[in-house]
């Protein structure tokens, strides 16, 4: 289940990237593989270091995607930036 | 021929398609499934044998025809036998109304088996039964006493002396110790047997807890999925060896004591001559002393295996015997030949090397004489019959349900499937008014047709399938509204009637084709992985959809097309909406950013709900046994009923009053571990007793752990399978780029769904699973819808920017997907309001899915699909066109423009506009 709660917590964040100008790599696209990857290694990482399971949730599992979510989608945005991709305004 | 003598051909084929149909649904009678006629329904699993080192699908196959002929053969006339998937299969039988005999024939398959007795002896016994040992017999039977007295069966007690003397073990620990130190037989293949595990008590005298079990994993389960202590002591016995037990003969009887304290334990090497389908056309007899046995003729191969196995015993005796011997000495040095039945030896008759120097001829059959009494050798003949599955079985899911329940359950899902229909019917008719008189007719055609299909096929009707059936009436719905709503288009921007009517049928066609496509590749996924009550969701929706397209659309376009040049029809008043331009002008691309912000959160409160409450998973994936029961004597409370059941062990259930009208005022439901069929029995026997059940009172459903674990893999690869075909279609249909929106979307629904259901704590149940799978398909439609307009406006837009294309073609399309969205929740709303209980849950993840379909269609992946695309070079110059020219990027591109390309269009098409009517600015 845990995944499962990444998953959307990163799905739901990305939503939010529509409001910072497309410059990731790949577009919004690439934003929603950025926050998707990061959200769940972030989740996996921080919930192993904790020494706690995959499988039971609670609230902490909720947060442990965010770090990761806003890693990955700042990666995408930072690749993006430096090939200079993306310069379309709405 | 002619378009008016084709329309009337068309009409005529129908109409006569339609009477016959009809004729068909009064004539013929309806097959009902099991929750709608009453019966008992268990789904086995199918395991693989030393023998049969994979579940094949030849032996799955077997394993049907064998369990069909067993059950017609103990008198379960009517079964549903079928294979479920790649290692499941489905037993329903019909009318059933008790957990036992009924299901034995199904559920206790007979592993049959004969081996040289003496010759696969190990341990002690072979020291003191054979003379193949190599220790001194007094010695080891010695030690063998100790061994007994130490098991508290003295040697002297009893019928202990009886086993003692053939070098049996005194207990189930003893003889899996013996095993556990044999060498493995890795490349066995006349093995009956795996490696096999046993869970012991840590102390002494050490009783089985649970095993054999191919699996170590199963230990700590019993036959009915219940949890079993994890403390004990696991023994594993290698392939190659096997323990059985056999019970002592009362030597004043001759007959079995059936008494399994009184059993003592062998080891042997696994080595069968023969097993049960080497034999054939086992009956019950009576031997010459008047004693019931069983008597069975052998295969070819069989005949040649028994001889030779009868002879190599022979012989070995003859060998025993030192000059000429009597009778009585022959038979005391002749070995035996031992018949062993589901791991425990039945008879063990004595090959006499006197009687038989050259083996028993195998043309005359043979008989097993094990002091049976009647009722015995009875049930062994008819296990026998079954002949030997290949092999192992395993309950997973019992389902019992009274015919009561079933009718009730019936009436509610056709009312909801009538009511239904008439709601969508008005709708139809107040929105469209002419058109959607003729959308009526074309809906209760289909109705007819298909439940003469239903009929003639026949599809076993289901509760599921009466959802699918529901959903299909939005399907055929849907279509309509499609091709009504393109109609109308053409007739604002100026058209005649009749061109309005060719070009929106020419025009709408495609759209429905990709829309229905997407909705029958996910019943077919759903068709052949799902379990089988989904089975007939899935088929009826796949059928449906299929009818529908005949009905919807041949039927309607000819009909239409007959009366198009009527003066009612050429003067506009048959159809509503058709002044002015189209009802809907947002600039959706504008608003995108709120849009994209409330599905945000609106996954952020599901992810939310999800992390805090989980899912509110059913018996069906948590197991366990459910039993409804309608009590006779008023006023019972939940305690007394618990009181009255602890016996049982079921004094922790759940135990809750419910409502339900089919079961009466004095309803409960009681939740529980899995109970195997005996024990249900009992439950029922105590309820009758303690309080009385009222006729057909007693449903129960039990599930145990591998039922849920299949069912969770079975949505698993569904899902997998439907987005890689979806995706696929949309791929060769749109273009790659159009799949990535689509399968957002997809995700978006369904993790909206889970949300939803984590949030309101709906069960999710194996009908819940198949919904949420049915939506993922049919949650297309109006991305599809959306999608097939960009497409088609793309190139007639050539100055536009993506997100003006995309503003163009929603708008255009909106009022078809609110409507198509609308007309299928009315559906499936009377289903939520009408149906039972099992309706109402796919009502509501129906309900949930169609939802959140249309709004992330609409505000998802358009969007997301304008933004991606938008990063094109040919989208990213005529934006940097239009802010040269115009300073700015307008929401929509010039209305002009388009308007003279699909003028253009249309005279291509040879189609003209009228002089009259509506008209393009």
């Amino acid at each position: 289940m845990s995944i499962v709660v990444w998953f959307t917590v990163a799905l739901a964040l990305w939503h939010f990237t529509i409001f910072v100008p497309d410059r990731f790599w790949q577009g919004i696209i690439g934003a929603l593989l950025g926050c998707v990857i990061g959200g769940v290694i972030s989740g996996a990482v921080i919930e192993l270091a904790m020494g706690r399971g995959l499988s039971d949730t609670d609230i902490l599992t909720f947060f442990t995607a965010v770090p990761g979510t806003l890693i990955g989608a700042y990666v995408v945005y930072w690749l993006g930036v430096r090939s200079g991709e993306g310069k379309v305004e709405h | 021929m002619g378009g008016r003598r084709r329309n009337i051909f068309v009409l005529l084929f129908v109409l006569g398609l339609v009477i016959v149909s009809a004729i068909v649904v009064v004539k013929k009678p309806t097959q009902l499934g099991l929750d709608l006629q009453g019966g008992i329904e268990l789904t086995l699993q199918g395991r693989p044998t030393p023998q049969v080192k994979e579940v094949t699908s030849e032996a799955m196959d077997r394993s049907v025809d064998i369990i069909r002929s067993g059950c017609d053969r103990l008198g379960v006339s009517e079964i549903e036998v079928s294979r479920l998937g790649a290692d499941q299969i489905s037993v329903g039988i019909p009318g059933a109304t008790s957990v036992g005999t009924a299901t034995e024939c199904a559920t206790k398959p007979a592993r049959l088996y004969f081996y040289d007795w003496q010759n696969n002896l190990l341990g002690p016994a072979k020291e003191i039964a054979t003379d193949k040992g190599t220790q001194d017999p007094q010695q080891v039977l010695k030690a063998q006493r100790q061994k007994w007295i130490d098991a508290d069966r003295p040697p002297t007690e009893g019928y202990n002396r009886q086993m003692m003397a053939q070098g049996a073990e005194p207990t189930m620990w003893e003889a899996v110790n013996i095993a556990a130190e044999q060498q493995p037989d890795e490349d066995c293949e006349s093995c009956t047997s795996p490696n096999r595990y046993y869970l012991f008590e840590e102390k002494a005298p050490h009783d089985l807890i649970s095993g054999p079990a191919t699996a170590k994993e199963d230990l700590y389960f019993d036959d009915q999925g219940n949890p079993l202590p994890k403390e004990g002591i696991v023994k594993e016995v290698p392939q190659g060896t096997i323990v059985v037990s056999e019970l002592p003969t009362d030597p004043g009887t001759g007959r079995t004591v059936d008494d399994p304290s009184q059993s003592g334990y062998f080891v042997l090497r696994d080595n069968p001559a023969l097993s049960g389908s080497d034999i054939k056309d086992p009956q019950q007899q009576l031997d010459q002393f008047n004693q019931p046995n069983v008597t069975f003729d052998f295969t070819g191969k069989g005949r040649d295996s028994f001889q030779e196995i009868t002879r190599t015993i022979a012989q070995e005796g003859q060998a025993r015997a030192i000059g000429p011997v009597s009778p009585e000495e022959a038979a005391a040095l002749s070995g035996n030949f031992a018949i062993v039945l589901d791991n425990q030896v039945v008879s063990k008759p004595i090959i006499n090397f006197a009687e038989n120097p050259d083996g028993i001829d195998g043309r005359t059959g043979a008989q097993i004489s094990g002091g049976f009494d009647i009722k015995e050798a009875q049930n062994l003949a008819e296990y026998l019959q079954r002949g030997a599955l290949p092999i192992d079985l395993k309950l997973t899911s019992q389902s019992q349900v009274s015919a009561t329940l079933g009718q009730e359950a019936l009436d509610q899902g056709v009312k909801a499937l009538v009511i239904g229909l008439i709601l969508v019917i008005i709708f139809l008719i107040v929105f469209y008014r002419f058109l959607g008189a003729v959308a009526s007719l074309a809906l209760l055609s289909y109705a007819v047709l298909f439940l003469a299909l239903i009929k003639l096929i026949p599809i076993t009707l289901t509760l599921p399938g009466i959802a699918g059936l529901v959903l299909t009436i939005g399907v055929a719905a849907d279509s309509n509204i499609v091709i009504f709503e393109r109609v109308k288009e053409e007739m604002r921007l100026g058209r005649s009637v009749a061109s309005a009517i060719t070009l929106g049928y020419r025009r709408g066609i495609s759209t429905i084709i990709d829309a229905n496509v997407v909705t029958l590749l996910t019943a077919f996924i759903l068709f052949v992985l799902a379990t089988s009550g989904i089975k007939g969701f899935a088929f009826t929706l796949g059928v449906g959809t299929l009818v529908s397209l005949l009905t919807a659309v041949v039927f309607t376009q000819s009909l239409l097309g007959l009366m198009s040049n009527t003066d009612f029809l050429r003067s506009g008043r048959g159809f509503s909406g058709i002044e002015g331009k189209e009802r809907w002008h947002i600039n959706f691309m504008g608003k995108a950013k709120y849009l994209f912000a409330i599905s945000g959160v609106i996954l952020l409160v599901g992810a939310g709900a999800l992390t805090t409450n989980g899912l509110n998973f059913g018996i069906d994936f948590e197991s366990g046994t459910r039993i409804e029961v309608s009590l006779e004597q008023d006023g019972v409370t939940s305690d007394e009923l618990r009181a009255a059941v602890a016996d049982v062990g079921l004094g922790d259930a759940t135990i809750q009053a419910v409502d339900n009208k089919a079961l009466g005022a004095n309803a409960f439901q009681i939740q529980s571990e899995t109970l195997d069929p005996s024990e249900i029995a009992k439950v029922e026997d105590i309820l009758q007793d303690e309080f009385g059940v009222s006729q057909d009172g007693f449903n129960s459903t039990s599930v145990g752990p591998t039922f849920g674990a299949s069912v969770a893999k079975s949505a698993g690869l569904a899902i997998f399978f439907s987005l890689i075909l979806i995706a696929g279609y949309v791929a060769v249909r749109f273009g790659g780029k159009y799949t990535v929106p689509v399968l957002i979307a997809i995700l978006h629904d369904f993790l909206i769904a889970l949300g939803i259901y984590s949030l309101l704590g709906f069960e999710v149940s194996s009908a819940t699973v198949a919904a949420f799978l049915t939506i993922l398909g049919y949650s297309q439609y109006d991305t599809i819808i959306v999608f097939d307009r960009i497409r088609e406006n793309e190139p007639k837009m050539p100055r536009a920017t993506y997100s003006q294309i995309v503003n163009k073609s929603m708008s255009e399309v909106m009022t078809r997907s609110l409507v198509t969205s609308f007309s299928t929740m009315i559906g499936v709303i009377a289903l939520l309001v009408f149906g039972g209980e099992t309706l109402q849950a796919f009502a509501i993840a129906i309900l949930v899915g169609v939802f959140s379909g249309t709004y992330s269609s609409l505000f998802i992946a358009s969007p997301v699909l304008a933004l991606w695309k938008e990063r094109e070079p040919t989208f990213r110059r005529r934006y940097r066109q239009q802010m040269e020219t115009q300073g700015y990027v307008p929401a929509f591109a010039s209305d002009l423009e388009v308007a003279k390309t699909e003028d253009e269009e249309a005279d291509a098409d040879g189609v003209g506009a009228k002089a009259t009517g509506g008209s393009a600015s």
